[in-house]
């Protein structure tokens, strides 16, 4: 019998594994509850339903963006507004993903791990959220973008990490969401994705920030080298064209002008494991995590790439692909001294966990992607492209440091591009960075994009000034 | 007005995760204070120095190896030496196989039990014992942990303990008629019918079977109860109340056959005679399953006769618990494991054909708890987990479905909308919806998910009654398991001990595999919870296991 009782043990060892499983539910789930909950399919806060009784949500100046009353739920009474915030605040429904209506739901109606959801209506206590975006510089960056078949545009303070601006097109009114049907498929096609966040775009010339970083890293003479540019040369067995024939320049004026053939023949000598370094280095392949949502992933991947086609990467064509955020943060970084300051739109209390005891904190800086000396330059040649190729008066005296540039996506008669501007303000009282992409034409950077990155730099500051 | 009535549902909702706490206290409380003073039965004296040896258990191994209840340090006396055994006739004393002999009164006794008066003499080796009453022993003894330092306060009355379940599925019951858009109050009406099978069954048990206990019946009912009551707000198809009435049905069948199992086993030396039989109706049982069963949910277990569907795995639980357990004396002379290997792979094996492979790791589990407490033999348990290992392995390769369930395993919010992650994912995201204390019964969004009220009822209960209740009545079925160890010092024979404990840990894989299951600790199986889970096989099976831990309670069969 002792013997028996002894052998026991085996079975309260079975035991005590059930109880050590049950304790590792129990801390899985009070760390992730919130998580959990915010769930497209979950019954209790799916539909118009589930914000009945939802906190209300504001821009940085208190602007209210959207709130509850009286049973409904009512967004900015100007429809730009509503248009150019829709990606960030979301609409009634949780088609968004990305949306702070959609992955905080629960938070602002006031969820919490021990009352849970559906507690009856006079209980429930919405949570207020503030956003770090400016209700003006969206609207006036969505003025300008609505022009275009899509875009976006993401300016952010590179000092504290607050995202100022971050517009999506195409978008639509939350008070009068469409049906989307077969018929107007392609009018609404991709309008639940924020382009800020889960797009990439072809980066045509801003690429040769990196091929140009590679090369004042790696190839010592590099300032004082000089090209000649006739307009079309041939690398690795086909041409690499030029926009004109910029003739005889410097690594400063063949970043001004956008001169392709330099920074192709740069990538080629750089060759294959430094531009990879570069790229690797500046988070090209990474992803960026934005108040807990995850950028789409840049696209650089040059390793079955023959001659012509790396000099073709080098300048940003190729298959490279890039997000406008990531850009923006890469602005950040050289404004920065070569470590950016993590973006974040989401102000005040997030209601997880983490946040609040402090583990996970905003406006944290990021990982370093070059050295200060590199930054400084590439500050130079960005800063020159300004002052000799679009003129300070763009951004109504600014001091700006940018690049353009011109995403080749469909070749042909019907030509169009995506077009490119990013940069950052050299200013300390206006320590903007930006990312702006446009798609849809048949001009270049400059041209389509430029005019809504001027439009939110310049209201940007307006707001800051203020 | 309605303030009111919010302030009022919440309180029940609250109430609910409170009062299950509170149940499940005084249940396992009543059962440690319901017991009798630790003392000797009988006594054996040495004759040469005095010496004398106190007797505690129904059946007692003598020999010179230390594990033995009576260890004697004598190079003459073999290692199994004897052993000593109450029965209701009296005592008696075996010889298992001896080099020596053993011998009452100087004359030798054999393999067959020999029966004892006080004051024979006992000898074996060099050693003389005279046969003496436990109440000569006056020394202290020391008493398990569940049973020691137990507060003066007399058990909570049995009556009172049902009074407290009945009152809370009545809670339940309100909480289900003021559900979000109900429109009757017909789960009053199964309230009734529930609570009238609580009161049958306690008056049945004290004043026909006269049995004084009653705690172990109580907490069967509250789960049971628990069960039929989230089921009244769970048919969102036809919105009748039907199934629910059939896992009532299901649970009168399951505690009749509770009182089947203990009068079945009344007599632990009968029990060697049904042994063969038994084995041989479960792999019948088996074998029919296999032949007709029809494909459900992925796995064949089920049979349909006529309008009844039976999983007939669930059945052979019972009897496998039965054939793997054993009576001291026998334990000792015959000690081969073949005939219980060979049926426990007969199971298993038809469970893996049958494409069940969580009933089939409960079987495989219980084997290796059943085989190491009848051994204490580490090889057996090793050999037994390599070959599992072998066949896990080969059925991963040969059911793609099973490795699927892997690949989600761990990564469920990947895989939300497929039937890798579908069912966890929602599982997770509705227990936390539920909160602490719950959305209240039938208030669930879970149920509208396919085996909501089966496979995943752990999420069920969680979202609906809050995962403070869900966590509680997890907890309450492991302590199962301490309960049934504590009581099993005082079994009648070591039969009771492996079985009940052997039960209780069935019940705590089964619960495991269950509860992981669903909330992705584990890759989902599709088992049921137990007592819990909708499923008249099930519950009926969860009741027949209970009778082992009842009837290892010495008190059980005393009249």
């Amino acid at each position: 019998m002792k013997r028996t009782l002894k052998r026991s043990w085996l079975i309260f060892i079975v035991v005590i594994a059930f109880l050590c499983g049950l304790c590792f539910l129990v801390v899985e789930t009070v760390l992730n509850a919130s998580d959990w909950v915010d769930q497209p399919y979950n019954g209790h806060i799916s539909g118009a339903g589930g914000l009945i009784q939802a906190g209300k949500i504001t821009d940085r100046n208190g602007t209210t963006l959207a709130q509850s009353v009286d049973g409904k739920r009512v967004y900015h009474k100007n429809k730009q507004i509503r248009k150019s915030l829709l990606h960030v605040v979301g609409d009634d429904s949780l088609n968004i993903s990305t949306a702070v209506q959609s992955r905080f739901r629960s938070e602002l109606t006031g969820y919490s791990f021990i009352w849970g959801l559906d507690m009856p209506q006079s209980f429930r206590h919405g949570h207020d959220m503030e956003l770090t975006v400016d209700a003006k510089t969206c609207k006036a960056a969505y003025e300008k973008l609505k022009q275009y078949d899509s875009g976006a545009c993401v300016v952010y303070n590179y000092d504290t990490g607050e995202i100022l601006c971050s517009v999506s097109t195409k978008t639509y009114d939350p008070n009068s969401p469409p049906k989307i049907t077969k018929k107007n498929e392609e009018e609404y096609e991709g309008v639940y994705l924020d382009n800020t966040l889960s797009s990439t775009y072809t980066p045509g010339s801003i690429f040769k920030i990196v091929t140009a970083a590679a090369a004042v890293e790696n190839i010592p003479d590099i300032w004082d080298r000089t090209w000649d540019c006739t307009g079309r040369e041939n690398i690795g067995g086909n041409d690499i064209t030029c926009v004109g024939s910029h003739g005889h320049v410097n690594l400063k004026q063949a970043f001004g002008h956008s001169c392709n053939i330099v920074f192709a023949e740069l990538a080629v000598e750089l060759g294959e494991k430094k531009m990879n370094d570069m790229a690797k280095k500046m988070g090209i392949n990474a992803s960026f995590n934005i108040s807990g949502v995850d950028t789409k992933k840049g696209h650089f991947d040059i390793s079955k790439a023959d001659k012509n086609q790396l000099a073709w990467a080098g300048v940003g064509q190729y298959t490279d692909a890039v997000n406008p955020t990531q850009m923006a943060i890469l602005c950040g970084a050289i404004a920065k001294g070569g470590t950016p300051v993590n973006p974040y739109i989401i102000s005040g209390n997030t209601g997880s966990i983490l946040t609040d005891i402090g583990l996970t904190k905003t406006g944290a800086a990021g990982k370093n992607m070059i050295s200060a000396s590199t930054a400084e330059k590439l500050g130079e040649l960005m800063r020159y492209a300004v002052v000799n190729d679009y003129g300070d008066t763009m951004f109504g005296g600014l001091k700006m440091c940018a690049k353009t540039g011109t995403g080749e996506t469909v070749k042909g008669e019907s030509e169009k591009n995506d077009g490119w501007m990013i940069g950052y303000c050299k200013d300390s009282r206006y320590p903007l960075a930006f990312a702006c992409v446009v798609r849809g034409s048949s001009q270049y950077g400059y041209a389509t994009a430029g005019q809504v990155a001027k439009a939110a730099v310049i209201q940007a500051a307006k707001s800051m000034k203020e | 007005m309605t303030l009111i009535m919010d302030i009022a549902v919440v309180a029940l909702r609250m109430l609910l995760p409170v009062y299950t706490v509170v149940i499940v206290y005084q249940i396992f409380a009543a059962m440690r204070r319901r017991r009798r003073p630790e003392r000797p039965l009988v006594m054996l004296q040495d004759v040469d120095t005095g010496e004398k040896i106190p007797v505690l258990f129904w059946e007692n191994s003598i020999g010179r190896a230390r594990g033995s209840d009576i260890a004697i340090d004598d190079p003459a006396v073999s290692r199994n030496h004897c052993v000593l055994l109450r029965r209701k006739e009296g005592w008696f004393i075996t010889d298992t196989g001896s080099k020596t002999g053993t011998y009452v009164n100087d004359k030798r006794v054999g393999s067959r039990r020999t029966m004892l008066n006080i004051d024979d003499t006992i000898s074996m080796g060099n050693k003389e014992y005279a046969f003496r009453r436990g109440e000569d022993f006056h020394e202290e003894l020391r008493s398990s942990w569940f049973f020691s330092k137990v507060s003066n306060k007399p058990a909570i009355q049995p009556y009172k303990i049902l009074i407290l379940v009945s009152l809370f599925h009545v809670f339940m019951a309100v909480e289900a008629c003021f559900c979000d858009g109900a429109k009757d109050f017909d789960p009053a009406v199964l309230c009734g019918f529930l609570v009238g099978v609580e009161w049958m069954f306690f008056a049945v048990s004290r004043l026909v079977l006269k049995r004084e206990a009653f705690e172990l019946e109580a907490l069967g009912l509250f789960f049971t109860g628990i069960g039929v009551m989230l089921l009244a707000r769970q048919n969102v198809k036809n919105a009748t109340l039907q199934p629910a009435y059939v896992q009532l049905i299901a649970a009168v069948v399951g505690i009749i056959a509770f009182c089947i199992v203990i009068k079945f086993i009344e007599n632990p030396d009968r029990i060697g005679q049904w042994r063969l039989i038994i084995m041989i109706a479960a792999v019948l049982l088996l074998g029919v399953n296999l032949v007709f069963g029809r494909v459900t949910n992925g796995s064949a277990n089920w049979v349909h006769i006529g309008p009844v569907t039976v999983q007939p795995s669930e059945f052979v639980k019972i009897a496998f618990i039965f054939v793997g357990a054993s009576t001291l004396d026998r334990l000792q002379t015959r000690q081969n494991l073949l005939e219980f290997i060979i049926f426990s792979a007969i199971c298993v094996g038809a469970l893996a054909l049958m494409g069940d492979f969580g009933t089939a790791l409960i079987f495989f589990g219980t084997f290796l708890l059943i085989s190491f407490t009848r051994s204490g033999d580490f090889k057996t348990v090793i050999l037994a987990l390599t070959g599992a290992g072998l066949g896990g392995f080969i059925v991963l390769n040969m059911k793609p479905y099973v490795l699927r369930r892997f690949q989600g395993w761990r990564h469920v919010w990947e895989y939300t909308q497929d039937s890798r992650g579908y069912q966890q994912a929602r599982v997770l995201t509705y227990i936390a919806s539920g909160g602490l204390f719950g959305v209240g019964i039938g208030n669930g969004v879970l149920k509208y998910v396919a085996a909501s009220e089966s496979d995943l009822v752990f999420g069920l209960m969680s979202e609906e009654m809050g995962f403070i209740s869900a966590v509680t009545i997890a907890i309450a079925i492991a302590t199962l398991f301490i309960y049934a160890r504590s009581v099993t010092t005082r079994s009648r024979s070591t039969f009771y001990s492996i079985s009940a404990c052997c039960a209780a840990g069935l019940f705590v894989i089964q619960m495991s595999l269950n509860v992981f299951g669903a909330t992705d600790i584990l890759p989902l199986t599709g088992v049921t919870f137990p007592f819990i889970s909708a499923g008249g096989s099930s519950i009926i099976s969860c009741w027949g296991l209970l009778a082992f831990i009842k009837a290892a309670d010495e008190r059980t069969y005393a009249k």
